[in-house]
């Protein structure tokens, strides 16, 4: 049992925290002009941060198929990037590297 | 503001990405459950905090009893991400009403931004892009609360054997693509790959946070003025 002080102490701190974090820069944009070399570097946010969350996943996944020696992932993420290159669909990416990721470990 | 054709589109395009916050949801739920919280404080947390990684460690710390200030500080480590997206959005809601600033800040979730970025192109103006937020935002947020409680009340019902967790990172493999508009965008995004993984031992997750700005800062050198002299 988490003693209610406690609990509420924490959640009141990590929200109101992470609400002025998502807020900071929202709240700033009003006040000071961006610069647009400024937007230009914003525009590599999204390369810059989503392969972190990908790649060190298929990275260090322990797997069960030999033949792929624990790399089944990383063998669905290129094919995966494939089918997203090819059909730019999101629904067929996901589809495709579950099934394909089901097949490689359970059979 | 007025749902609009956009706000659909948003939403629309956020499904098959739910496909890896529903299961998520479903084991924040359970960790919650397991971990004794009352229902009222599962859901109080869940809409306060609004962010599935930070509920996921703090749950976990919480019940090992760790100090609230280390509680908070790892929480909060681990959203130090939404800075950016934070960052990146701002161009877009600056002549916009504090109400909406206030709701798209909160909405602010990996997936949400990431889908908004991926359809950059097709929006035009920064109102389009906002209700096309507003779209994916409100889908992520109907599964992932429905998802939560759900895993609070019957445990853990995604299938193991599914690796639904893989989901989420094969969504994010999907809306990258499209942002990786020239040869700088590319490098950015492997460069992101290979650090990632070298870096991916950090305590905290900071891993993830370190390797973005890393990332930022190697886009904004290849991306540099040559010296005019």
């Amino acid at each position: 049992m988490i003693p209610a002080f406690y609990f509420w102490t924490c959640v009141l701190g990590l929200s109101i925290g992470t609400f002025l974090i998502r807020y900071s820069m929202i709240g700033l944009s009003a006040r000071v002009k961006i610069p647009a070399r400024t937007r230009e570097l914003f525009s590599f946010i999204p390369a810059a941060i989503l392969p972190a969350f990908l790649v060190p996943v298929v990275f260090f996944h322990q797997g069960k198929v030999e033949w792929l020696h624990g790399k089944e992932r990383l063998f669905v993420a290129v094919l995966a990037a494939v089918v997203a290159f090819w059909t730019r669909s999101t629904l067929a990416v996901i589809a495709f590297g579950l099934a394909l990721l089901y097949a490689l470990t359970q059979f | 503001m007025k749902p609009n054709e956009y706000f659909y589109q948003g939403f629309r395009s956020m499904l098959p990405v739910t496909t890896g916050a529903i299961p998520f949801g479903a084991v924040v739920g359970t960790m919650c459950a397991e971990a004794k919280l009352t229902f009222a404080q599962a859901i109080t947390m869940d809409h306060l905090l609004y962010a599935g990684a930070a509920q996921l460690a703090s749950v976990e710390l919480m019940s090992q009893k760790a100090a609230a200030l280390v509680v908070v500080a790892s929480g909060l480590i681990i959203n130090l991400r939404f800075l950016l997206y934070s960052a990146a959005m701002s161009p877009l809601l600056q002549n916009s009403r504090t109400i909406t600033k206030v709701a798209c800040a909160y909405l602010v979730t990996d997936q949400s931004y990431a889908a908004m970025s991926a359809h950059q192109d097709k929006l035009k103006t920064p109102a389009d892009s906002i209700q096309f937020y507003f779209g994916t935002a409100v889908c992520m947020l109907i599964a992932w609360h429905a998802s939560l409680m759900a895993g609070y009340a019957f445990g853990n019902f995604a299938p193991t054997t599914w690796a639904l967790d893989y989901a989420v990172p094969l969504s994010f493999l999907a809306l990258v693509l499209p942002t990786l508009k020239n040869r700088n965008y590319i490098a950015v995004a492997l460069f992101s790959s290979v650090v990632s993984v070298l870096l991916y031992q950090l305590p905290y997750k900071l891993g993830l946070i370190v390797t973005a700005l890393l990332a930022i800062g190697f886009g904004a050198f290849l991306t540099r003025k040559k010296d005019p002299r």
